[in-house]
């Protein structure tokens, strides 16, 4: 599982070739770009990658990278210091060269070849130093402020619906408790990954009775028979489960209130990184993957699809915080980014159902068997291009 | 000093061991050593960028062999496609030579390894990976369809197909085999992970000790305990009139591959093991320990179809060899390549194993011509099944600074 907080993840050079070859190199020669071809060949030292200068004039400069023959390199970035202003992926032996067009003010930066021989070669950059602008990494930051306001009326939204759950459960009303908790249900698995890890002020992190994941979210198999059933499945169990709701369905519910509004409370206000939206997002995937898929999240009330298309949004939402700063990073991730989503909504539309409660076929074991394959592997693919996302933006 | 698993093995150093069979073979023939031919040196390798025939076909079988097939995710373009053979052709080098595919423990702590790593120490073993395209390539989604081969083309319905859906078809096809198992499946790990979003798995068998004979390989078995692979082709001429696509015989950017037709073959294991030797023996037309044909004492004695005993046939007309055979054929050979598989147990309880039939040929109405027989009046057909399928195009290798079928790309 990967930590929303602490984490960062990275990059995997797959699939993210928008335009192999098609970027016109003549428009950067007509604007009197400074040219730097990139060669990139295997020998008897390992694959290289060769320069034909080192040394350009402030200004557009444009790379053309050729990849010959060196099968153990797919990429090429150019960082100014740590932070990757420039890159191309699937830089592969035999594909046409690809071009890469940057303006750069004078100073040093490093053209990074990774699983070359010599991985990093500094480019000397003459003339005026560039002006600081950081544009990118403000709008990341801008999108990141934007995302923990979202996380807010998320928090918030959850509260108010869990005690209508409470409510319709101590009404003894199983229909309005069952819809309820559907309608509760999209708030928590929005946010997930955002606030899983939270413990009750002053717990001990190695005992789950303190952990307000463990109070709210536990399942049979996360169950630790000493502290038995609580949170939303304890709630599920007797309403889809046992079809009956007794004193003990009661306790189950108000404990749920109780411990969603002081998770509400210690989690309001939090302020997010850049890489944590892109954790978040992986790591939602990493949800649908790993308890939707496999029909353990909703055991009793098989609205499995219903969470997956939630976690699904709640990863869109922070993506879509990123959007703006990642586009300038890195426009065909997000162009395969933006594809994978679409697929992976597609496959949900086919399992809409209004009948049903939460909107979706019922996740059964039948359905389960019969589609599970089909269903994992565009989830896998986004949370693959997801989880390339957070090493990006945390060195912008 | 590092513990590696090669250093587990190896016998003399230098990474070699000898097979299980080679050992056995050995420890009664005294003569066991480098010059047996069932000897492994598990730093062997083969070369990727031939500019001729791929590896893995008429390469001698390695020990263990991961099959995978691919569908293509829709949505997919042909740029993409054409990338990922481009990548996959660059990472197979990599993976051929022993060499990670990208980095296993990147520099940067927030990167995401690139290559799994569970082959990190293993060496090459001798790995190839063998790619082959299905229909499905040449379907209307990619502008392909004037570049299609011939003979590529859903195999028809045959006698006896008992198929099962999930184990038909694929759009692309990896075959790796290499001499220690985990090198083979770290290999298709790696490439189906490089793959996704554009191919997903499809069907998949895992498959171990080899049971077909190549050049210089003595002969092993199956998993029905008779030598499988005897009268397999091994001779270059061979190969040239029934395993290559030569010149002139198919669409040009072909020459130089070959067709691959794969049947995940299902065993009736428990019913097979509680057969007399007799009928075991009639069913193949072979004896159980040397393999000699019915009609003779050696392994390696032409059968004798016209030999009778008690006037009967010697070789029962039906028995699997006397139908295979190029004699009954008009001359009609193909290359095997196949591998023992098990699925572990079946619903039953009972044994879930069998062969993964793996045959290369230049036209795949050899392969169609030879179970249009099998499949009807085979005597083994009593203790098998045919359950998956698939036909695939396997184009040529790349020279280097080229990739697998590059040439559907040029315009």
């Amino acid at each position: 599982m990967r930590n929303a907080l602490t984490a960062s993840v990275s990059l995997l050079a797959l699939g993210a070739l928008a335009a192999c070859g098609s970027e016109d190199k003549a428009d950067a020669k007509a604007g009197g770009a400074a040219q730097v071809n990139v060669t990139m060949t295997s020998g008897g030292n390992g694959d290289q990658c060769a320069y034909d200068t080192t040394e350009v004039p402030a200004g557009p400069v444009t790379f053309h990278v050729k990849n010959q023959s060196a099968t153990g390199i797919t990429e090429f970035e150019v960082l100014d210091g740590e932070r990757i202003i420039g890159e191309k992926e699937n830089v592969v032996t035999g594909l046409p060269e690809v071009t890469l067009t940057l303006t750069l003010g004078g100073g040093e930066y490093t053209l990074y070849c990774p699983a070359a021989a010599t991985e990093k070669t500094q480019l000397k950059v003459t003339g005026q130093a560039a002006k600081a602008t950081g544009s990118t990494a403000e709008l990341l930051q801008k999108g990141a402020a934007e995302y923990g306001t979202y996380v807010s009326g998320q928090l918030d939204d959850m509260v108010v619906a869990v005690k209508a759950l409470q409510t319709a459960v101590e009404a003894g009303d199983l229909g309005k408790a069952r819809q309820a908790y559907a309608d509760a249900r999209p708030f928590y698995e929005k946010v997930e990954t955002d606030i899983e890890g939270f413990m009750l002020p002053g717990g001990d992190p190695s005992d789950p009775s303190s952990s307000l994941d463990y109070l709210i979210d536990m399942r049979q198999s996360s169950l630790d028979p000493k502290l038995g059933w609580s949170g939303f499945h304890a709630v599920e169990r007797d309403l889809f489960g046992a079809r009956r709701i007794t004193a003990k369905t009661e306790k189950y519910a108000a404990d749920l209130t109780k411990n969603v509004t002081t998770l509400a409370g210690v989690a309001k206000g939090l302020t997010y990184k850049p890489e944590d939206l892109a954790n978040g997002a992986a790591g939602l995937l990493e949800e649908v993957q790993s308890n939707k898929i496999s029909g353990e999240e909703e055991a009793f009330s098989h609205t499995d699809l219903a969470d997956f298309a939630d976690n699904v949004e709640g990863a869109r939402q922070a993506f879509e915080a990123l959007r703006p700063g990642l586009t300038k990073l890195d426009a065909s991730l997000v162009a395969t980014i933006d594809h994978r989503f679409a697929a992976v909504d597609k496959l949900l539309k086919g399992y809409e159902d209004d009948s049903q409660i939460g909107g979706y076929r019922l996740w059964t074991e039948a359905l389960r068997k019969k589609d599970a394959p089909r269903v994992s592997q565009p989830v896998q693919a986004l949370a693959d291009a997801l989880g390339g996302i957070a090493e990006k933006v945390a060195t912008a | 000093m590092s513990l590696s698993r090669r250093g587990l093995f190896a016998s003399t150093g230098g990474g070699i061991v000898l097979g299980v069979a080679g050992g056995y073979a050995a420890a009664r023939a005294t003569d066991g050593g480098p010059d047996h031919p069932d000897w492994i040196d598990l730093q062997r390798s083969f070369e990727f960028y031939t500019g001729d025939h791929q590896a893995g076909i008429a390469t001698p079988p390695q020990r263990h062999c991961v099959f995978m097939t691919f569908d293509i995710v829709d949505g997919t373009t042909t740029t993409d496609l054409q990338v990922l053979l481009a990548k996959w052709s660059a990472g197979i080098a990599q993976l051929m030579a022993g060499l990670p595919v990208g980095s296993v423990q990147p520099d940067r702590a927030g990167a995401v390894p690139d290559d799994t790593g569970e082959a990190y120490d293993l060496g090459p073993a001798g790995l190839t990976v063998t790619l082959g395209l299905g229909p499905g390539v040449f379907d209307k989604r990619f502008g392909l369809a004037s570049k299609r081969p011939k003979r590529l083309a859903p195999l028809p319905a045959l006698p006896s197909d008992t198929l099962r859906p999930e184990l038909t078809g694929g759009d692309l096809m990896l075959q790796a085999c290499a001499d220690d198992p985990q090198v083979a499946y770290h290999a298709i790990r790696d490439l189906a992970r490089m793959a996704r979003g554009v191919a997903h798995t499809r069907w998949t068998v895992m498959g171990f000790g080899r049971a077909s004979a190549g050049a210089g390989q003595s002969t092993p078995r199956n998993l029905q305990g008779f030598k499988d692979g005897t009268r397999n082709i091994k001779e270059p001429a061979d190969l040239d009139e029934f395993a290559w696509v030569g010149p002139g015989d198919d669409v040009d950017w072909m020459t130089g591959g070959s067709y691959l037709v794969s049947r995940k073959i299902r065993m009736d294991i428990e019913t097979w093991d509680g057969d007399d030797v007799a009928d075991q023996q009639r069913v193949i037309g072979r004896s159980k320990i040397e393999g000699a044909p019915l009609s003779g004492t050696k392994e390696h004695d032409k059968p004798d179809f016209h030999a009778t005993t008690d006037g009967e046939p010697t070789i029962a007309q039906t028995s699997h060899v006397a139908l295979a055979a190029s004699e009954n054929n008009n001359g009609l050979k193909i290359l095997r390549r196949g591998y023992n598989y098990t699925d572990g147990l079946n619903d039953l309880g009972l044994l879930d194993a069998g062969l993964l039939f793996i045959g290369f040929m230049k036209d795949p109405q050899q392969f169609i011509t030879l179970q249009e027989k099998l499949g009807r009046s085979d005597l083994l057909n009593e203790y098998i099944a045919h359950i998956g399928s698939a036909l695939f195009a396997v184009p040529p290798a790349p020279r280097r600074g080229h990739y697998l079928a590059e040439a559907l790309f040029v315009r």
